[in-house]
């Protein structure tokens, strides 16, 4: 299988509502690809099931050939959009947990990365603003060499100018075997790194295209798309 | 993995016994060369002097009991919040087996129960004076061994092992049943604790009951139970905690594999 992230007939209930409704996908290697919708259309569903984190009412899900499990959690490198990290440890604390669990951490990039946005790695999470504690989440999720991102609303809680940061950090530390989804409603402000969009509505996918193709028929930007497609 | 796992959590969880141990341990010194328990059995003046001793007896039953409520809680707080709280969407996402993710926290939380206990101890020892200690030890040990037969120093601290490991499992399994609630989930694992422990009391009543009627007909007939009857009911509703155990365990893994729903 070439795909790196194939879905068939995937559906996740809680208890009657569909959060996932027979989602179809395949996502090749090397793309930057954002996973759009409003809120409560499935993006969260969607990642989690990929990370394992949800087990499917029905369907399958398949990622470098493997069901979510211990082989899929070697490959992906996964940003939730919760504060996840316990609040005690310091930053260099946390960089050898990651290298002590991830075989493909870099540690080197993780301490370029703080240098470059002045965090120090004496600092304990506890003492860190929200805004903080995404970056240095947001830099143990990049700093590893992963086959696939799957990144939760990963620029929410930060300012424009880290915003800039941060969507550089992604375009540069990805290769082209890898493959990153962004899930976000901040379109306008990663529009322009994402190779592909998916739109997805009440658990169902409504569009799948490049951003390439959307601009050429439509002659609009994603932005626009998305609020015309999403219009109450 | 299971190796790494064990590493962290007994880094998680150190920073907060280590130092409530070091303070008991300083308390039980300081109550050694002040020796307050004389003063407050002979001494009918009241002076500073007095008042100081009460204070530092008072604080070393406090951190005692100290010790003990955060040995429970610590070993509740790390699995609901580390597993069942955000710190899960790390812990979950490793790779690593959710089995041992259970074990590391059960094994370190049995760790600290036992490190809490010689904590304890040796206190009283460095109270009292190790030579008194150890004859104090012995004379229990000459106890046990007359009453129940040399088997008991072996099957005792075993059976007080597996009733540890039996009621830690039991609150996993009360707090992963509770994380099935989608609304309550704190009030719905002590719900569950509740209904685990009266199942886990119903079993035993027919076990005793069933297993047990040989033991209690010999009981009435002799004069008092035999040490041997004494420890083979102990080492029964042992087995039958063990038992009890792996289900526990069981169910938990079930659970955190496959429906496990993060907030």
């Amino acid at each position: 299988m070439s795909n790196l992230l194939e879905c068939k007939n995937l559906t996740k209930s809680f208890g009657s509502l569909n959060a996932l409704n027979n989602v179809n996908l395949s996502i090749d290697k090397g793309r930057i690809i954002g996973l759009l919708g409003p809120n409560a259309s499935g993006k969260t569903t969607f990642i989690k099931l990929c990370n394992n984190l949800l087990t499917p009412t029905s369907g399958k899900i398949r990622i470098g050939g493997y069901e979510p499990g211990i082989e899929t959690k070697k490959i992906i490198s996964y940003l939730p959009e919760k504060n996840y990290l316990n609040d005690w440890m310091r930053v260099s604390q946390l960089i050898q947990f990651f290298q002590d669990f991830y075989e493909d951490f870099n540690r080197d990039k993780a301490y370029d990365m703080l240098n470059k946005l002045g965090l120090d790695s004496k600092d304990r999470l506890k003492t860190m603003s929200k805004g903080t504690k995404e970056k240095v989440q947001l830099i143990l999720t990049m700093s590893r060499e992963a086959q696939l991102y799957l990144l939760d609303e990963p620029i929410g809680g930060v300012d424009p100018a880290a915003r800039d940061y941060i969507l550089d950090t992604i375009i540069r530390n990805y290769n082209e075997d890898s493959t990153v989804i962004i899930s976000t409603h901040l379109i306008a402000d990663i529009e322009k790194i994402l190779d592909d969009v998916i739109f997805l509505k009440e658990g169902q996918i409504v569009l799948t295209k490049t951003v390439d193709e959307i601009r050429e028929e439509s002659g609009k930007s994603v932005d626009s798309l998305f609020r015309e497609v999403f219009k109450c | 993995m299971l190796g790494k796992l064990l590493k962290y959590e007994i880094k998680s969880t150190a920073r907060i016994f280590i130092p409530l141990y070091a303070l008991l341990l300083v308390f039980a010194l300081l109550n050694k060369f002040l020796n307050p328990f004389e003063v407050m059995e002979s001494s009918v003046r009241f002076n500073f002097q007095s008042v100081f001793q009460a204070l530092t007896a008072s604080a070393y039953f406090i951190l005692i009991v100290a010790i003990f409520v955060m040995t429970l809680f610590i070993a509740i707080q790390r699995f609901y919040k580390n597993l069942l709280g955000d710190e899960g969407y790390l812990m979950f996402t490793l790779p690593v087996k959710t089995r041992q993710n259970i074990a590391s926290k059960l094994l370190i939380a049995v760790m600290w129960y036992i490190l809490s206990a010689v904590a304890v101890i040796t206190s009283i020892a460095i109270m009292v004076g190790p030579r008194e200690f150890f004859e104090f030890l012995q004379s229990m040990i000459e106890l046990l061994k007359d009453g129940l037969g040399v088997a008991s120093l072996i099957i005792l601290p075993l059976f007080i092992l597996i009733q540890l490991i039996h009621g830690t499992l039991m609150i996993y399994d009360a707090m992963s049943l509770g994380h099935l609630f989608g609304k309550q989930k704190l009030l719905a694992s002590f719900g569950m604790y509740a209904a685990l422990y009266f199942i886990t009391q119903i079993i035993l009543t027919i076990v005793i009951l069933s297993v047990g009627s040989t033991m209690f007909t010999s009981f009435i007939h002799s004069a008092g139970p035999t040490d041997v009857q004494i420890l083979s009911f102990l080492g029964m509703l042992g087995i039958v905690a063990a038992l009890l155990s792996v289900v526990h365990f069981a169910i938990t893994n079930y659970i955190l594999k496959n429906k496990l729903n993060l907030e």
